[in-house]
Formats: structure tokens, sequence, C-alpha cells
């Protein structure tokens, strides 16, 4: 019952392996790669990148001999004991090296996650089902066949952070564009709009010396918003009021004075 | 004053109507007033006396205890004249015992920071937005997650370089933006401030 899809087990993880062992024995970031991972804490800084090379020589050894006739059954067992000593590892580093990416499937920096734990779990599962293949997987290819490995192939990226960008941003992007969950027809003025209106006036460039603090209270005038800041005018504090345009970007008429607050004076009227 | 009556003052003052009491002209051009200025002596790689940074440990009064991260203890005062950002300027009583605050101001005698201004919470973020949904963005900031709370009313976009608007449906899922907000303490979540974006 179970021969038909055992036997294209070790052409789907042998595909695997040859990914992930071929990206940690020539990736050009493999040292990077190896020193976010948990495998510093694991075998220590000196041998982390050995290691890192060791499993992938090791993948790729296992992904010839599972993709090259003859078959095997120790093959398929080889990497059972493979998946779960990757399990193993995602849950010592979940663990011990929580901020650690799990270097796995490429150089992008990936947390270990439930995704990671479900990827190496489908691997596991698809390796024990290899167990029970008794021929070449090439003698097994049909339209079943190839039916779930491409199944296996869409689980696989679905389970990688590393392929979002193939298909899951594209897919948000899309939800986006048919309707963004964040526009906003309401045409009020941001604080921010008002600032950088206030930084380009020749009023704010004429006091802006004598300002001490950054903004501290704001409120609207009608078609005003006046904003106010502490400032020292000839050795005493007052507070600098603008009058910036609300709906119109103006800068040259923004307005400004300079006010003594306890004796409710006004100092100075700028431009 | 009540606030009321204060607000219709500072307005009338910059919009007109009130007489400017013994107006000058902008500040002094005599040299004594460049030689009374009070001169800052610093020493290559000495700590900046007129800046605090740190978690509040304690609010006793007008007077924040904070806790550096490089362990400096410091303390800061604030005035009645200092600004308070915390995602939007707001009042002393909106600082809270764990914030993360940078203070700039005067060093005073006792060693205490008379604060100028005050930024509670405030960060400053480069990341990608990985998704969108309603009230919120989906970051991430060099491989970790972080969530950016729009706050209607507060949260503005500006797109290359534009005037700051509200409307943020010109952000789009896989670009990269900078975040200025505020930090929720020990969390990985923002109130966002301004979201700057290319098109």
């Amino acid at each position: 019952m179970l021969e038909w899809p055992a036997s294209v087990q070790p052409l789907f993880i042998g595909g695997t392996l040859l990914w992930s062992g071929g990206l940690k024995c020539l990736g050009r970031s493999a040292r990077r790669s190896a020193e976010r991972s948990a495998l510093p804490s694991l075998v220590g800084e000196g041998r982390a990148l050995f290691a890192y090379r060791l499993t992938g020589a090791l993948e790729l050894a296992l992904a010839a001999v599972l993709l090259l006739p003859p078959a095997y059954a120790a093959e398929a067992v080889a990497a059972v004991v493979l998946g779960v000593g990757f399990l193993g590892y995602l849950t010592y580093a979940k663990v011990a090296a929580p901020d650690s990416s799990c270097g796995c499937l490429s150089k992008r920096r990936t947390p270990v996650t439930w995704r990671s734990f479900a990827r190496a779990g489908l691997v596991t599962a698809a390796a024990l089902l290899g167990t029970q293949a008794d021929a070449w997987w090439a003698g097994g290819l049909g339209a079943g066949t190839a039916v779930l490995l491409v199944a296996e192939v869409a689980a696989l990226l679905a389970l990688s952070p590393e392929a979002d960008g193939l298909w899951l941003l594209p897919l948000r992007r899309l939800r986006i564009r048919m309707r963004h969950p964040l526009a906003d027809r309401s045409f009020e003025m941001p604080l921010e709009s008002s600032l950088q209106q206030l930084l380009a006036s020749p009023a704010y460039r004429q006091v802006s010396p004598l300002l001490r603090s950054g903004l501290r209270e704001t409120w609207d005038e009608e078609d005003t918003r006046i904003l106010c800041y502490t400032a020292e005018y000839e050795g005493t504090a007052a507070t600098a009021v603008f009058a910036v345009p609300l709906r119109h970007y103006l800068p040259e008429e923004v307005r400004v004075a300079l006010v003594d607050e306890s004796s409710e004076s006004t100092l100075l009227v700028g431009v | 004053m009540p606030s009321t009556d204060r607000r219709r003052f500072l307005s009338s003052a910059v919009l007109g109507g009130t007489a400017v009491a013994g107006a000058t002209a902008l500040g002094s051009l005599a040299p004594e007033t460049a030689f009374a200025a009070p001169r800052i002596d610093l020493d290559p790689g000495a700590r900046d006396p007129n800046f605090a940074e740190g978690r509040i440990t304690a609010i006793s009064g007008s007077l924040l205890k904070v806790s550096g991260s490089d362990k400096a203890l410091h303390r800061v005062y604030v005035t009645h004249g200092t600004s308070v950002w915390k995602l939007r300027p707001t009042t002393f009583d909106e600082i809270k015992v764990g914030d993360g605050l940078y203070a700039r101001g005067v060093k005073m005698p006792d060693g205490a920071l008379a604060a100028d201004a005050v930024w509670v919470n405030i960060v400053n973020l480069d990341a990608a937005i990985t998704a969108i949904d309603s009230g919120r963005l989906h970051l991430d900031h060099h491989g970790n997650k972080v969530v950016g709370h729009v706050v209607t009313g507060t949260t503005a976009a500006v797109y290359n370089h534009t005037p700051a608007i509200s409307d943020l449906s010109g952000l789009q899922v896989g670009k990269h933006v900078k975040v200025i907000g505020a930090w929720r303490p020990d969390t990985n979540e923002v109130d966002i401030a301004t979201v700057y974006a290319g098109i």
C-alpha cells in the first residue's frame, strides 16, 4: 500500500538536502550564517563554521546516495536519524539560544519558530515513509507520485520563511492593492505636517537660537495651529508662540511672539 | 491662569491684538553677551553633562530617577518649561516608571539635570513591512518582528520627503520604511508617530 508514495520520498528528501547542504558548503555567507546560528553556543565559537560545513557535507553525501541508484533501506533510515537530530538541534536552539537564526535553508536571518519545527517534521515524516521503499525512485515515477511530490514541495516552501518573498508577500501585496486597510480619507492635518512647515519658516529661523525646549504644547485656533516652545530671551524664560497656517503650506506666513507668561506680557513679535 | 484663558492669551499674542511691552531688537550684539554665555568644556570622549538616557526607576514629585543603559544613575528635573514627548507633545503625568527616556537640559550644581526637553520611549526603526492589517503594520527589523500600531489622529506618513499626511494607503508590503514612534516598554510593539516611505 505504502510502496508507491514511499518510492519517491528519496527524491524529495535528496532534493531538500541538496538545497540545504549546498548552501552550507558553497554559500558565500556560510561564515555569517554559522555565527548567527545556535552552533557557537553548542560547539564553541571557533568550531561553529567547521560544524556548519561538516553538517552541509553530510547532507550532500546523504543526498547523493539517496538520489543515485541503487536504493538501500539504510539510506532512508539515515535520513530519519538526520531529521530527528535536526529536530533536537532546533529544540536546543529554541531553549538555549532563542535569538539565534536557524541557518538552515538560506543566508537570510530567520529565527526559529513553529514553522522551522513543522518543516523539520515534514522532512522527518517523509524519511520515515521512505524507509518503506523497496526500489529506486525513478521506477516509481508517475502521475500520482508527481502530484504527491508537488504537494510536498509546496508544503516545504509554505513552511520556509526564506520562500515568503516568492508567494506570501506578493499575495499580501495583491490583497492591499484591492483594499488598503489603512486608507484614511479624513484629511486631518497631522502635527508632523505643521512641524515641517514651521521648520521651513523665516519666523522659526529668526528665533530658533533662543529656543530651549522641544514642542511643548499645541492646539488649533480656526485656520491656524498654535505651537509653543520654551525660549530664553535676554536672560529670562519666555514662551515662544508660533502660529502656523493649518490647511495651506505657506511657511512665510508663520508668525511668532515671545511671551512672558508670569507677567502676561508680550516681549517680542517676530516678522 | 486657567488653561483656556492661558491659551487665549498666548494665541492673541501671536495672532495680534496685544501691545508689545518693552519690545527690543532681537538679542544684543554687544561682545560681552557672547563672553557671558556659559562655557562648555568637554574632553574628547567625556560624557555630555547636559544629556541623560535610560529607564525610569522612580518618580518623586517632578524628579525622575533614571538608570542609564551604561549603568550611570541620573536625576532629571522636569519643570513647567520642559517639553515632554511621548508619541506626541504631552504632559509630565503621562510619564510612567519603566519608560525609557532621553533628556536634554542643563546640569545643575547638585549634579541633577534640569531638563529642557524629554523624549519618552522614542524609537527610530529602519524596517521592512511584512504585512498590513487594520490598525497595524507588521515590521521586520533585522530579523526581529515588530508590531507598529497606527494611532488615529496622530500617526502621519511622509512619502518621498513631501508634506506629512494622515493617509497611510501609500505603504506597501515588502517595502522599507523608517518609523519614528513610542515603544511600549518590554514588548516588541510601538505606537507610530511618523512613518517615512518611498512610493
